[in-house]
């Protein structure tokens, strides 16, 4: 990964783009495809820009996975009960 | 370079109806209220642990574990964060631990975690008529994210979904905030070839695929 600081934005190869991705991404937080210092570049590097917005598609719809929806069955509330029950809830009991 | 603080993360967290009432009873005592919080966030710990550990029993394990843990706990939560953050940190370092404890040592997390070259993205950018966007929806990137290699699924999943930043990532992982940021990129590069072929991607074991879809439903009645 390379330091965004040294980056040079209007004479970037592909891969040299690639390399401050992930500064870019933090940087510019998760959105480089408006960028428009980013723009020419972009029009001589069609699938950089393809990159770029497939990356921001996974990171914006990651965070419609925060919502939980996932159960975890009855049986681990009925192990919690009966450990605290029995007195599994304190500091002894840590392994 | 400095992170910048997450502002998303901070809304996600809100406080929840009749949560606080319940932590000040749990504290004192009262195995009511303590079953209340278990009810407010068990699905949220859960989901957590299993998709940090990709394993359903493994998963309910360390639910259990998490609230045992917070029973013990609860008394040092003086409301300095939200309490799901809290709790959140609280479950996501006993699994760290539990992975170390397993053999996965996250404390190199350069050199340990890193996937086998068969794992590792490769270097393609693609064309332009493969693109993601409109095609990717949350059962597909569930799936995704369950191939990914363990530090790549680690990493995305606490940035990507739970919102941590990459110095606390670093923290909890016991690696450098670049090493975080750069095993992030590479899980996105994973995900987007994994993404790109969604036919191959194999159904989540079955309680988890149907949870998935049920929410991807709910997600799209919602957006009408």
């Amino acid at each position: 990964m390379k330091d965004l600081a040294s980056a040079n934005l209007d004479h970037m190869t592909p891969e040299e783009f690639e390399a401050y991705l992930p500064e870019l991404f933090e940087a510019g937080g998760g959105s480089i495809s408006k960028d428009p210092r980013f723009a020419n570049f972009f029009k001589a590097y069609p699938n950089c820009a393809a990159l770029v917005a497939d990356l921001e598609t996974i990171a914006e719809q990651a965070r419609s996975l925060f919502e939980p929806i996932h159960d975890p069955s009855d049986s681990v509330w009925s192990n919690i009960a009966s450990k605290l029950q029995h007195g599994g809830g304190t500091d002894s009991d840590e392994s | 370079m400095q992170t910048k603080p997450n502002p998303g993360f901070f809304k996600r967290n809100a406080p929840i109806a009749g949560e606080a009432d319940a932590i000040e009873r749990a504290k004192n005592g009262d195995p009511d209220a303590f079953s209340t919080l278990y009810a407010l966030h068990k699905r949220r710990v859960y989901t957590l642990c299993l998709r940090m550990l990709g394993n359903v029993s493994e998963a309910e394990d360390m639910t259990q574990d998490a609230f045992l843990h917070l029973f013990r706990k609860l008394g040092s939560f003086r409301g300095e964060s939200a309490f799901s953050t809290w709790l959140h940190r609280l479950t996501v370092n006993l699994v760290l631990m539990h992975l170390r404890k397993k053999g996965l040592q996250l404390v190199s997390l350069e050199e340990t975690i890193n996937p086998s070259e068969d794992d590792a993205p490769k270097r393609d950018f693609g064309s332009r008529d493969q693109a993601l966007a409109g095609s990717v929806d949350r059962v597909t990137l569930e799936r995704a994210v369950a191939l990914l290699p363990p530090g790549y699924r680690m990493v995305f999943v606490l940035h990507d979904v739970e919102g941590f930043e990459h110095n606390e990532i670093a923290t909890m992982l016991e690696c450098s905030t670049g090493n975080s940021k750069s095993q992030l990129h590479k899980a996105r590069l994973k995900l987007r070839e994994l993404l790109r072929n969604p036919q191959a991607l194999p159904p989540l074991n079955g309680a988890a695929e149907s949870a998935a879809q049920n929410a991807s439903v709910g997600q799209k009645v919602v957006a009408r």
